[in-house]
């Protein structure tokens, strides 16, 4: 007995020790990666891009289920996007409120017959609109098939450019978001195939009209943890496995493909509960089937802003749901491990999120428990306590400074010296007991979906409306 | 199965951990003072900048006629930075008097000699900063620099210089990007070199034409830009362009014949509308469409039938168009008894609002019988040929649309 608690302890130790190796070694890949884009983008002049005429299309999916609140906004907000070729997409997506009749009047729509070919599965189509306001809208009316992925699938399905872009239509964008977001279309078209932004929380920062006017840090404790863990994911993380060609997830929030390839994988699969990270793992698999080359790519620095959930019960709900994402598509997936055609996607990327995403609760709540017990049982090494603990306290701080670094160096959005403190002295606070609370969340998660329940709970959102609606002068 | 416990001591955290843990903490100190003072730097510099930025803004006119010497503030780059940015910024935006007076200022100053010894002997970003900046100030001296960067092993610097070169605007900048195209091949991403050259080209297309017998690949490239660029004076060229067997240099022709109209356009662009390569047809009516000429109709209805729904589309937005003959274009699109034609004419009737407009037209005509009225009218509100099966997906489509 003493000996199986003792080898958990030392498996957990080394445990919590890849993993943050890894995420060092990310870091110092993207510190370096993040200065080049810096410099490289500092020698473009994004405003060339919009006087060009050969700008490729690029079709926005925008779609929307329930959101009579902010829609308006919105929609709006896309319109304003500089980009010289755009046609917006916005799919209702069988919503029981007022979000289409708002999206008439606000937008003059008509039915109109545009071409919808069905090559991806979708439910019924019920009426296709047009704006006479801005011709470049297009409103797809559609019956509830209860997933966001069958909603782009219809969207997908009457898209005319080469390029998509899915945005989350309570996001609100950057007003040259697409501009950057082409930069390495724009460089490499023939083998760039998909393209991810940067997901920034919107909580706490001041917004009118639809547009971001001032960036702040959120006031509770929960949503700037959340920010902390933003920024690693995307400012080291996904920038350093996208350097590698290994980035398995674009955010179903904000994210850039060639269309011809998702319609030729079919589109995004409607039972999918993480759609966007379920599509990029077939893309990576069809390309590396068809022995393309190609590259998907991460860009910091368009930057779409999203309401993350503000109480624990909704934070909850979206990491248990995360984490059945993640099992839902590695399963089905498990035949491109440790395989030669599948290269390095096959050999590093996905074992690590089988070994560090996937059964990390697993292993961590598991660890905790075996420590308790050997406390119990008086078989405890307090020696080996102390030093676990404090190491991977410390360990895990240097990755969350080293994001808030990264944040620093290169894209520095928090401007106030208040923020910059707070976000500091989170990087210390966030472990305990939020990672342990995080962890048994995504345990949830797991267990839910060993019990088949696939059920997904709308989260709570204000909504854009009511960030603007404390603000003088904020149109309705 | 026995473990032994020296196996699990072995793996065990070791001195080397303790030493990790005091590493760990020191750098967690080293990143937050980083952070800090990093910060309190920037705050200050750009606090100094706006000021000095200010000052400067006041004594602008004094500044680019001279009045305030060159040599008072060329030699400190903090301040020559602030002055270049804020010539370069006004240039962009000013009318050709203002410009061709900050070209004066920027040359008298020395500032695009400096950049021109910059892109020439730097490395890395600064030289591709040096020609992003040479490009912007459009000056002609800046051309052999921006060239030589063209040979830059570093890719990003050969953008650079392209984008640079682009900038510029001119035919002699055309002339080296097309030299060192057609020497090296296409190694820059087609883009950047299609809008530089198409900047370039504009005044004087013809430069285009000898460099049209380059690689395939290249002679996509080129032919787009010929696309965007050729105008009446190229005229029996595009006529002989509309040959070749390159289908991207047809599809090229075509647009650039919407553009050029030479005297042939018509009968060339009919004869490409029939093309084997389903974007040269799709080119060839989107021209014939532009051409706004009736003798492009009956094309326009055949291409209608087009097996590709992308050429149908075009074809049926070409033929909307014809605002004033709206009535007799249906009656046409119905004797061609083509279902998918029908269904991208009303769609594209229904995305210009011409709806009710050709409603009316039908009714009022005094060239129909009744029995022909009723027929399309019937045809205009339900979508289909009478007797027509359609396959369920287009049912749908069609109970959605307005009646």
């Amino acid at each position: 007995m003493i000996h199986v608690l003792d080898f958990a302890n030392y498996t957990l130790f080394w445990y919590y020790f890849a993993g943050n190796l890894v995420y060092l070694i990310a870091l110092l890949i993207a510190l370096k990666t993040s200065a080049a884009h810096q410099r490289r983008v500092g020698s473009y002049r994004l405003r060339w891009i919009t006087e060009s005429p050969l700008a490729p299309p690029i079709t926005l999916l925008a779609p929307a289920h329930n959101e009579e609140k902010s829609i308006r906004i919105s929609i709006r907000n896309l319109l304003e996007l500089d980009y010289p070729e755009l046609e917006i997409i916005v799919i209702n997506d069988g919503s029981e409120d007022r979000t289409l009749a708002e999206l008439q009047d606000e937008f003059k729509l008509r039915p109109v017959r545009v071409v919808y070919v069905p090559e991806v599965p979708s439910a019924a189509v019920r009426g296709l609109y047009r704006s006479d306001a801005d011709p470049r809208l297009l409103v797809i009316d559609k019956e509830a098939a209860g997933s966001k992925a069958d909603a782009v699938n219809a969207g997908l399905n009457a898209a005319t450019s080469p390029y998509v872009c899915v945005v989350d239509s309570d996001s609100v964008l950057e007003r040259d978001a697409l501009l950057r977001i082409m930069i390495p279309v724009l460089a490499d078209p023939e083998r760039v195939v998909g393209v991810g932004g940067i997901i920034r929380i919107l909580n706490g920062s001041e917004i009118r009209g639809g547009h971001l006017t001032r960036v702040r840090l959120p006031r509770k404790s929960i949503e700037v943890i959340q920010v902390i863990e933003y920024l690693r994911a995307f400012l080291i993380g996904r920038e350093a496995w996208a350097q590698g060609n290994m980035m398995m997830v674009i955010s179903g929030a904000f994210g850039l493909f060639r269309t011809d390839l998702v319609r030729a994988v079919g589109g995004y699969r409607a039972k999918a509960i993480g759609e966007d990270f379920d599509l990029v793992t077939r893309l990576h698999r069809h390309l590396l089937e068809k022995k393309v080359e190609y590259r998907i790519k991460f860009v910091p620095d368009p930057v779409c802003w999203t309401e993350a959930p503000s109480d624990l019960k909704s934070l909850g709900r979206q990491r248990a749901r995360w984490q059945k994402g993640l099992l839902d598509t590695l399963l089905p997936n498990s035949d491109m491990l440790f395989r030669r055609r599948y290269g390095r996607v096959g050999w590093i990327a996905l074992p690590y999120l089988w070994i560090f995403e996937l059964i990390a609760p697993v292993i961590e709540i598991g660890g905790i428990l075996t420590i308790v017990l050997a406390a119990a049982l008086g078989v405890l090494s307090r020696e080996f306590f102390i030093q676990f603990m404090i190491f991977g306290y410390a360990f895990a701080t240097v990755i969350s400074m080293g994001a808030v670094l990264q944040e620093e160096l290169t894209y520095k959005r928090y401007n106030d010296w208040q923020d910059v403190a707070r976000l500091v002295s989170y990087c210390f606070l966030e472990h305990i007991p939020y990672r342990q609370i995080h962890m048994f969340w995504r345990l949830q998660g797991l267990w839910q979906y060993m019990r088949g329940d696939m059920t997904w709970k709308p989260l709570e959102r204000k909504g854009l409306q009511s960030t603007a609606a404390s603000l003088p002068g904020a149109p309705r | 199965m026995a473990f032994d416990s020296d196996f699990f001591h072995k793996f065990a955290p070791s001195a080397l951990v303790f030493k990790a843990i005091i590493w760990a903490i020191a750098a967690d100190f080293v990143l937050l003072a980083f952070i800090l003072l990093r910060r309190n730097y920037r705050m200050r510099y750009f606090r100094k900048r706006d000021r000095r930025v200010f000052e400067l803004r006041q004594q602008w006119d004094a500044l680019i006629s001279g009045e305030i010497p060159f040599e008072s503030w060329r030699t400190n780059s903090f301040d020559r930075r602030i002055i270049e940015d804020i010539a370069l910024d006004a240039f962009e935006a000013a009318p050709a008097d203002e410009s061709a007076r900050l070209l004066r200022f920027l040359r008298a100053a020395g500032l695009i000699e400096k950049r021109i010894f910059e892109a020439r002997t730097l490395k890395g970003w600064r030289r591709r900063s040096a020609l992003v900046a040479l490009g912007r100030t459009r000056a002609p001296e800046g051309i052999p620099a921006l060239a030589d960067a063209l040979q830059d092993r570093d890719p990003e610097a050969r953008n650079a210089a392209l984008r640079g070169l682009g900038r510029l605007g001119s035919p002699e900048a055309a002339e080296e990007i097309l030299q060192w195209v057609a020497e090296s091949g296409l190694n820059v991403p087609a883009l950047p070199l299609q809008n530089a050259l198409i900047n370039c080209c504009r005044e004087k297309p013809q430069i285009l034409l000898p460099y049209l017998h380059a690689p395939p690949k290249l002679r996509e490239v080129l032919a787009r830009v010929l696309g965007e660029v050729a105008s009446s004076s190229l005229g029996a060229d595009l006529i002989g362009l509309a040959d070749d067997e390159l289908p991207e240099l047809r599809a090229a022709a075509a647009r650039a014949m919407s553009n050029a109209q030479p005297g042939h356009a018509l009968e060339v662009l009919a004869e490409l509308s029939r093309d084997t390569v389903w974007f040269v047809r799709l080119r060839a009516v989107v021209a014939l469409g532009n051409l706004y000429d009736p003798k492009a109709l009956p094309h326009l209805l055949q291409a209608l039938t087009d097996s590709n729904r992308l050429v149908r589309m075009r074809a049926a937005e070409g033929l909307v168009d014809f605002k004033s003959e709206l009535a007799s274009i249906f009656v046409q699109v119905a004797k061609t008894q083509d279902r998918y034609g029908l269904h991208a004419f009303l769609a594209a009737l229904e995305n210009a609002g011409l709806r009710d407009t050709l409603d009316a037209e039908i009714r009022k005509s005094l060239s129909l019988s009744s029995t022909e009225v009723h027929e399309l009218l019937t045809i205009l509100r339900v979508g289909k040929f009478p007797g027509m099966q359609v396959a369920p997906a287009l049912e749908t489509l069609q109970t959605a649309a307005p009646k």
